[in-house]
């Protein structure tokens, strides 16, 4: 039953304002794309465009190869044949839970037993059995998440939708239920596209991501690749934290205001205008060691690590290490770039 | 305690003129015989004819309201803002003049709409004609409930719908519908409450009726006109009234407390309309003619009347009626009545609803909501009763002075004020429970007296609940007259009774001429409500 995805050159505006601009993607049958970026990227509206709950101005979106938006082509939500997990979780307050699950199984005019059956099936997926008679409003967050899941999954689609189905919840919460997420798609293996601005759910869930920014595609890669290999300054800095410090290279030295870096051995070679973005891990922090010196701004401790921020003029560098007993925010300390990416400026 | 001293002579001053009337009047109607009155074939009569003049409006109100407040929220549908407004004109105006412009249009002789499809097409007189009538004019009663209710519905919701496969139209059957239904049985319950205490539109479109269809209230005032034994009758009648009445909010209360169950277990909340694609257009054309039907067509054929040189004659059109009615001393005197009457009234409604507000007395509050439930006909034949000369009222000692109000214009103000305090008291408690406490503490804290940062600090923040206030107990008074006509002295016509009797007995384009002026006046003050309500945008707030 799993389906291929894909977007060619698609495009959205609300009313002159562009959202998503020319947007092309794959999504391989079963496998888990994320589409991930800050909040207004257009991530959402991407994947509210393949639901067919908005149309393209321009471009086509087929699934299993079948045209659903495209010059004379729309075929309306209902009929995609997808499951759709939103952020509010939607689950419909004046019907059980059971009758929640069982709505999609009803429109298709199942029998009766059969529905049962695959409601419960549904309800066990997720864990929930034995809850089917209750109502909404005695469920917890966690649990309307997991009726929302049984729901978009109970009549097999052919593509899950999940548009930042973790974000309202808590911490352990959010971590027990991407669990169950990975586990429930191993199983079923169902062509899934995960909204989200949290990296670590991107990244941890996905077999490809692609990064968003302002309506688009910045990097459509593995998650290790995007780890690794950034694409761009912004993939650098939205997937891994990186302080993006905007300057000069030149002769194995990059300037950045009144800091001179010293850069690293496979970046000496470099020169001319660009950025340089270094990860908090790699900018080494020291009392007496080399490189330029910055005034501390605060020291937060983080239980197996200490990060530090420098305020440097109008911009703030973060760094991770090991504490240091002396540094106490005012101090001078020494920074010095351990690895880095430099992107020239065109 | 001060406040307790104050809450407890506004009781005894409210309560003398709304409790203990009501009292007077059930002691009344308990005397001998009261069954063989509700069980006389006049009574059962009347008793049918309400109950299914009441039952059409609100079934129609229903079946109409509902799904046009559904699609105006909650799809696409162009001008749904407009329509809103439309929408809440209806019960702004007194269902008489609803009544007026359908007699103009579809009496069985010479109806303007009968002329188009043949005599006796239409007939708007008895049962359906009335339920037809009541049902429009009480459509805001529904409409406006059930779009407050869908306004708190998170589109994702019915989204959810649509991607488990529902249609547009599926999807508003099962996700919207259910939700905002509790709001709108409860609004429908209002309009059967509406229709039943009505007295106006029954008596213009029952007693020319063939046969003639009383109605409980249209035949309570016939009983009144008879004296005595009348009087007698008809406060067995009111009784049974209020037995319906009481069991209707009851009922209501049922209704609105499964309402507050939650309509939206999503935080970030979303509103984007359900795309109708190809049915807008049918959507939009039956929209409009229904808006059409039931507020523009009867609001021009009484326009239209008022241009008749003889009723229901369309040829040479012109405005000799408003000059005859603007010139004529009996309308002039009986305005000038009405004018002072109404700002009165309004005076005092908002005057007392403040002080009410102050006391902050639930119980306070929940006496001036049940007097405005209470059918106006059974309010007014109660003051009727208590205080005219022929009865004796024999409780207190101060029996002299109460004697005294009978057939007076004074008890037809206290009958508006009391009929109309939960305006003052819906209005000022909102505002009061909106108020924030630091700006008059404030106040206080910079050296203003408790009198001085009342005036500074609180009567500023409330300007828009005292406007209101003012504003929709002048317009209610102005077109009163189901309390009025069985309250007001004889000889001192009120605008409202003067209306009544120019379409009943003498000229309805007369008549047609004063419904045009109220139209005016409402839509005027509508707009007037509504600028002054709109809500101000906290400081600090995005």
């Amino acid at each position: 039953m799993a389906a291929t995805v894909e977007l060619v050159g698609v495009e959205k505006r609300y009313g002159v304002t562009p959202v998503v601009r020319g947007v092309s993607l794959k999504v391989e049958a079963g496998s888990l794309l994320a589409l991930l970026g800050p909040s207004g990227c257009g991530k959402t509206t991407t994947l509210r465009l393949i639901a067919g709950l908005e149309q393209p101005d321009a471009g086509t979106i087929s699934i299993a190869a079948r045209v659903v938006d495209g010059p004379g082509t729309r075929v309306a939500p209902e009929k995609r044949g997808l499951g759709m997990v939103f952020q509010s979780y939607a689950v419909w307050p004046h019907r059980s839970v059971e009758q929640n699950v069982a709505y999609p199984l009803v429109l298709q005019k199942r029998s009766r037993d059969e529905i049962a059956t695959r409601v419960a099936e549904a309800l066990g997926w997720v864990r929930l059995g034995g809850l089917g008679e209750r109502m909404p409003q005695q469920l917890s967050g966690g649990q309307l998440q997991r009726v929302a899941l049984a729901r978009a999954l109970v009549a097999n689609p052919s593509v899950l939708l999940l548009d930042e189905p973790l974000s309202n919840l808590d911490v352990s919460l959010r971590e027990e239920l991407r669990g169950e997420i990975a586990a429930l798609r191993a199983r079923l293996g169902t062509t899934t596209i995960l909204v989200t601005h949290d990296q670590g759910e991107a990244l941890a869930l996905a077999d490809s991501v692609a990064v968003l920014r302002a309506g688009v595609i910045e990097q459509w890669a593995s998650p290790s690749v995007t780890f690794h290999e950034p694409a761009t300054a912004f993939v650098a800095s939205f997937v891994g934290g990186a302080n993006v410090l905007e300057g000069h290279a030149e002769s194995g030295v990059f300037t950045w205001g009144n800091l001179r870096f010293s850069l690293p051995d496979e970046l000496k070679g470099i020169s001319g205008r660009g950025t340089l973005a270094v990860r908090p891990e790699s900018l080494e922090v020291s009392v007496d060691g080399d490189g330029p010196r910055a005034v501390l701004a605060a020291r937060l401790f983080a239980g197996s690590f200490v990060e530090y921020r420098f305020s440097v003029g109008d911009a703030v560098l973060r760094a991770i290490g090991q504490p240091i007993e002396s540094a106490q925010p005012g101090a001078l300390l020494r920074l010095r770039v351990l690895r880095a990416w430099f992107f020239a400026t065109p | 305690m001060r406040s307790k001293g104050v809450a407890g002579l506004l009781f005894a001053v409210i309560a003398s003129f709304t409790i203990v009337p009501l009292v007077t009047l059930f002691a009344r109607s308990s005397g001998d015989g009261w069954l063989s009155v509700v069980a006389s074939p006049e009574a059962l009569w009347a008793l049918r004819n309400t109950l299914l003049t009441a039952a059409g409006a609100a079934g129609f109100a229903f079946f109409v309201g509902v799904p046009i407040a559904v699609v105006l929220e909650r799809t696409d549908v162009p001008w749904a803002r407009a329509a809103r407004v439309m929408l809440t004109l209806p019960s702004a105006i007194p269902p008489y003049v609803w009544a007026m412009g359908w007699v103009a249009l579809a009496n069985p002789r010479a109806g303007l709409l009968n002329l188009v499809l043949g005599p006796g097409t239409l007939d708007i007189y008895g049962v359906a004609g009335i339920a037809f009538v009541l049902g429009g004019a009480g459509l805001p009663l529904v409409v406006l409930p059930t779009s407050a209710a869908l306004a708190r519905v998170d589109s994702s919701l019915e989204e959810a719908a649509r991607l488990s496969g529902a249609s547009v139209w599926r999807t508003l059957l099962t996700v919207p519908l259910p939700l905002a239904l509790p709001a709108s049985l409860s609004g429908t319950a209002l309009v059967f409450l509406y229709s039943a205490s009505s007295f106006g539109a029954p008596y213009i479109l029952g007693v020319s009726a063939s046969p003639p269809t009383p109605t409980l209230t249209t035949r309570m005032y016939s009983e009144v006109l008879m004296g005595a034994d009348g009087l007698h009758r008809a406060a067995v009648l009111s009784a049974e009234l209020v037995v319906l009445a009481v069991g209707v909010l009851a009922l209501n209360a049922v209704l609105s407390r499964s309402n507050k169950a939650a309509l939206s277990l999503s935080k970030g909340f979303t509103r984007r309309p359900l795309p109708l694609g190809r049915a807008r257009i049918v959507v939009t054309a039956t929209i409009t003619m229904i808006i059409c039907m039931i507020i523009i067509l009867p609001l021009l054929a009484v326009f239209l009347t008022s241009l008749e040189p003889n009723w229901g004659q369309l040829k040479g059109l012109g405005f000799s009626h408003w000059r005859a009615v603007l010139s004529n001393a009996r309308t002039v005197s009986a305005t000038v009545r009405s004018i002072v009457l109404s700002v009165s009234a309004a005076v005092l409604v908002t005057g007392l609803g403040l002080a009410i507000a102050m006391t902050r007395r639930k119980w306070l509050e929940t006496m001036g909501d049940a007097v405005f439930a209470l059918p106006g006909t059974v309010f007014a034949l109660a003051l009727l009763v208590t205080f005219s000369r022929d009865v004796r009222f024999i409780a207190f000692e101060q029996v002299a002075f109460v004697v005294a109000l009978g057939n007076t214009l004074t008890l037809l103000l206290i009958a508006y004020v009391a009929k109309h305090l939960a305006y003052g008291i819906r209005n000022l408690g909102d505002g009061f429970s909106q108020l924030d406490p630091s700006l008059a503490e404030a106040a206080r804290l910079g050296g203003a007296s408790v009198g001085r940062a009342f005036v500074d600090a609180v009567v500023p923040q409330l300007r828009g609940p005292l406007t209101t206030a003012l504003m929709l107990t002048f317009l209610t008074c102005m077109t009163e007259l189901t309390v009025s006509v069985l309250l007001v002295p004889s000889g001192s016509e009120v605008l409202g009774t003067l209306v009544f009797e120019l379409q009943s007995y003498a000229d309805p384009g007369a008549a047609a001429v004063i419904a045009c002026a109220f139209v005016v006046m409402v839509i005027v003050m509508m707009i007037g409500i509504a600028a002054v309500s709109r809500p101000r945008r906290a400081l600090g707030a995005p």
